[in-house]
This record gives C-alpha cells, structure tokens and sequence, in this order.
C-alpha cells in the first residue's frame, strides 16, 4: 500500500488532525538539517515543498534553466526524498526546478531518478507536466476566453507562438489525481502552492479554505515566523482551523507575523486565488497558543463559476552584453548624460556603418538611477559612480561588438573641462564587458477559461 | 511625523510580474489606526512620488497585521527591457519622508 493510500486509509477509520511538514520555501537554497529532523520527530503525515515561484523574473522560464544549482538543487531532493521514504509518507513538490515547464520537470525527474537509485529508495513517483499546448491557447485567443493579468496587453496567437515555453498554474485538481494514483511522491511543473500543501487536506475532507489558507502559509516554510526564515514549519489541520508551529526553536509563529505573511507577495491581502476559486481571509483570526504557536481559523473557500487557468511564458527579446566601469570624477559625473548621449551616437556611427540599427544601448549609474527612474534629481552628486552599460542585440556577438566599442569610446570620450585625459573609467577587472547570453521577458501572464484541466495536466507514473 | 518614524516595516516586492506592493507595518494598534485615517492622503502621496494616477493605486488596510498594503503597476514588466528592479524589492524610498498628520491621536 502507497503512502498516500495508507494515509487515506488510516483517515477512514478515524478522523484525527491531519500533519503537515512544509520543508522548503525555496527548494535548492538549502533545508536546514536540524530543523527537519524536528518535523520528522513529530510523526508528520506528509512533507511538502514548493520548489519554484514567478517573482525569479523570466530568465528562467524562457532558458529553461534552474534558479538554483543542480548540486543544490539534488541535496535538497536527497533530503527530503530520504526524509518521506525513511516515514513511509507522502511528498510533494510543486513548480519544478523553478519555473515548471518541460525542462525545469525533466531535470527534477533526472536528479529523483539518480537520488532513487543510489540510495536504493523504493516508491512510486507520479509526475504532472505544466506545458499548456499552444494549439489549444490559440484556440481560447480566438475564441475570446483568455483575459490578461494586471497591465498586461491582450493576449495575441503571435505571444504564444514566440514563448519560449508556455505553463499554466494547476491547480489542487490536478494534485489529487497524482495522489489517486496511489503514488507515493507527486512532482509537477508549475503549480499553485496551495495545491502542494492542500491537496491531501482536500482528498481528507477537511475544509478547504482552511487548507488552503495554511498552504499559502506553509509554501514558504518559516517566512511567517519573528524572525522568519527557511527552517521547516509544521500545520497541524483540524475541521475548524490549524496550528502553526516552527521546527526551530529560535523561531516563533505568532498572530502578527502569520498574519504580515497574508501580505507577502501579494496584492490583496484577503484573497488567495486558485483555479476552481477563491479563499476569502476577511472573517480570519489569528490566536497565540503559547509563545512560539499560533491558531488560524475563519477562512472561507468560495467556489468559482468558471475554471481559469493562470498562463506564464516567456520569449526571448535578444542577446545581452553588460560593460561595467566605475567613475570618481566629478565632472563627468556631472555630465553623464551628456557624455552617454554622445557616445551612444559615436558607437552608432560606428558600428552601423553597413547595418541597421538593431540593437538597444542603454546605460544605468549606480548612485543616480540604478535602482529607481527618480523623477527628482540629487542635489548633491555622489563622490564614486558604477557605469552599468547594457546592450540587448539580436545576435551575442552583435551585443559583444556594441558593448566592446562603447567601453573604448567611453574611455576617451572628450567631455567639456575634462582634466582626466588619459581615461574616464575605472576597471574593476578585465575584461571588464560582461557577456550575458540570451535575454527573455514575460509575454504570457494571462488568464485563460478551461472547461477540462484533467486534460490539459496528463499524469504520468514511475516505479522505483 | 514622517511614516520612517512609526512603521517598523516599509517594504516593497513584486505582486505577479505586472505589480510592486508596499507593506507599512505598525508597532501598536495607536499607530495603525493614525495611517488608517489617513489613507486617501496615503493614496495621494503614492501617485505624486511614484508618478502614477490616484486610480491606479490601491490601498488596503489590514488591521490582523497592523499593516497598510499599497499597491501600484510597476514602471517595467519584471525582468523587461530597462527594469532595474527584478524582484521590486528596493522600491519603497519614496515612501519613508511621507509625513503623517498627528492630529487625532
């Protein structure tokens, strides 16, 4: 018998709280040892870990790169793929090697595949694809069913022919056929987080804006904590509302800092959005049990009329090459934008002679506008500048020819009351152009109608 | 008094790819309820200093956490051509000199 079946078993016979172990925020970054070896004490009825996220920006997406390291990334998988067998219970990651498309779950599967046999682990593995096919996105464009998110523009049938790939979020649906499979360790591409944690709650029947609202909490493991951090997390989930207790004793759930978490990466703080609706945190009361614990209750799941699916791709807009260079002189500092302006034209010249345009040059100064386009200027000019120039490009080595002559000519570039004539720059290191590689944005974030997800998230099993 | 003097938490971070939200996080109860009288003022500030329409900033209080939530749309897409900010995590500057009116405390 499967660990998620002798759980559901165990729940037929008696009703009882239900134990969730959220391991990992973040999987890859690191899962504190001693604080999962406390979880797993406390005799947990499943693991859960969220291992991707959108705020990581498209790079992800589009490469179909992992954001952490696959050695990271492998010795978290170690941890808690020993950690779920060594119990006999149920694990469950959502979002796949970061950003949960075909590559991101391909390399996930590969580390699981290579961990199971060194470690001769023995389980059943269900596995949940993300990638949404363009045909059937197509098909909502025309027929009007897709809307976008916040300021996006309208979805076009050219947006989803250039992702690179193309996920949608499934949601808590999708989990439960994985688990009806009688599978041990469900792993899928891009996914809501509450369906990581809520999806065994669901099948249990306990509420489900109850668990929902403890799966948008324990996603993050002990982020909700004073002070919050990556240490595992442990919700225990009854019929009227759940525990929240760090598995590190330095950390303390209390009704503050749970309740700050609402707001985390969010824009609403009373709402958590799913496929099939939405969890209402307005009538939500938070309770201290003791110093470190905290009691939720009051959060209220209203059905959806219509299924949406959220929509994330990402395309490649060029090639990027950085050049990064420093300034102390307070004339060309003053000057700056005179002297970009300049050199923007000369390289222009120079590089286009028999080419068009086709490349985008910009620059930013750390100390003035790296980090924000203020709309004021500083009354007093910092005494050292970082010069970042950047050059998106069609090819790589257009980006490099761009970035190459700028940093020569702005090296000399001759500015009024220049004194420093044997160069404007200081290199930190040589060489000091920095090649990037493929530049991506997101051109899919979208909300699309679904009539049947079962259709569009497969699940496919494996024995080990 | 300025909203650095009596926040003890003024962040900023994405919300999806198309949004940043600020979170202003109270001590007490007393300096909750003075931000939460002054919300439209709040609201008036965040379009001025950010550069946005008053329409096109939200603002939420959230009394569970002690806590205001603003939310605007971000100048760039996440990760877009000329953002600066990927993950809008160093966006709340503007916010710290607002100045909140003591009156009625």
């Amino acid at each position: 018998m499967s660990a998620s079946e002798r759980l559901i078993e165990s729940f037929a016979r008696e009703r009882r709280p239900l134990r969730i172990l959220g391991a990992s925020g973040q999987l890859g970054y690191g899962i504190p040892t001693p604080a999962l070896e406390e979880g797993l004490r406390r005799s947990p009825d499943m693991i859960g870990c969220d291992m991707g996220s959108i705020d990581i920006g498209p790079h992800y997406l589009g490469s179909g790169e992992m954001a952490p390291t696959r050695v990271g990334a492998k010795r978290d998988l170690r941890k808690v793929l020993n950690a779920a067998r060594r119990h006999d219970i149920p694990l469950i990651i959502g979002s796949a090697g970061s950003a949960g498309a075909k590559p991101h779950l391909d390399q996930t599967l590969s580390m699981i595949r290579e961990i199971a046999a060194a470690d001769g682990l023995k389980f059943k593995l269900a596995y949940v694809p993300a990638d949404i096919p363009r045909d059937v996105v197509k098909r909502a464009v025309r027929a009007g069913k897709t809307l976008p998110m916040d300021t996006m523009p309208a979805l076009t049938e050219q947006d989803v022919d250039e992702a690179e790939n193309l996920v949608g979020q499934m949601g808590l649906e999708a989990f439960r056929r994985a688990l009806e499979t009688g599978a041990d360790v469900v792993v899928t591409g891009r996914a809501c987080d509450t369906g990581i944690f809520a999806s065994i709650p669901a099948m249990l029947g306990f509420p489900l804006g109850l668990a929902t609202h403890m799966a948008k909490i324990v996603e993050c493991a002990s982020l909700c904590c004073v002070p919050g951090g990556r240490d595992t997390i442990l919700a225990v989930l009854d019929d009227e509302g759940f525990d929240l207790e760090s598995m590190s004793s330095q950390r303390a759930a209390t009704p503050t800092s749970v309740a700050a978490h609402s707001l985390y990466e969010q824009a609403d703080p009373y709402d958590i959005r799913e496929p099939a609706g939405h969890t209402d945190l307005r009538a939500v009361t938070y309770r201290a049990l003791d110093e470190r614990r905290t009691r939720v209750t009051g959060a209220v799941f209203v059905p959806a009329e219509r299924q949406t699916l959220k929509l994330e791709g990402a395309s490649r807009v060029g090639f990027r090459a950085l050049l990064l260079a420093g300034a102390a002189d307070p004339n060309f500092i003053a000057q700056h934008e005179t002297i970009f302006a300049g050199v923007q034209r000369v390289v222009r010249d120079l590089v286009c002679e028999d080419t068009a345009e086709d490349y985008n040059l910009s620059f930013r100064v750390y100390g003035i506008d790296g980090v924000r386009a203020w709309s004021d200027q500083t009354a007093v000019l910092p005494r050292e500048v970082l010069v970042m120039g950047e050059c998106i490009a069609p090819t790589l080595e257009r980006a490099e020819e761009v970035v190459r002559t700028t940093k020569q000519y702005l090296l000399h570039y001759g500015y009024e009351g220049r004194v420093s004539t044997a160069g404007n720059l200081a290199f930190p290191f040589t060489p000091p152009e920095v090649t990037i590689g493929a530049a991506y944005r997101f051109n899919v974030f979208h909300l699309m109608q679904v009539e049947d997800m079962a259709e569009l998230f497969p699940v496919v099993t494996e024995t080990f | 008094m300025q909203l650095q003097q009596i926040a003890k938490v003024i962040r900023s971070k994405n919300a999806g790819p198309c949004l940043v939200t600020f979170d202003l996080i109270f001590t007490n109860v007393a300096d909750f309820e003075l931000a939460r009288q002054q919300l439209a003022h709040l609201k008036r500030e965040v379009a001025l200093r950010y550069g946005r329409s008053e329409e096109n900033v939200s603002v939420i209080d959230f009394a569970p956490a002690l806590a205001v939530k603003i939310t605007i749309p971000r100048d760039v897409v996440s990760g877009d051509i000329g953002d600066r900010d990927v993950y809008g995590a160093q966006q709340h500057a503007p916010l710290l000199d607002i100045e909140l009116s003591e009156t009625g405390r």
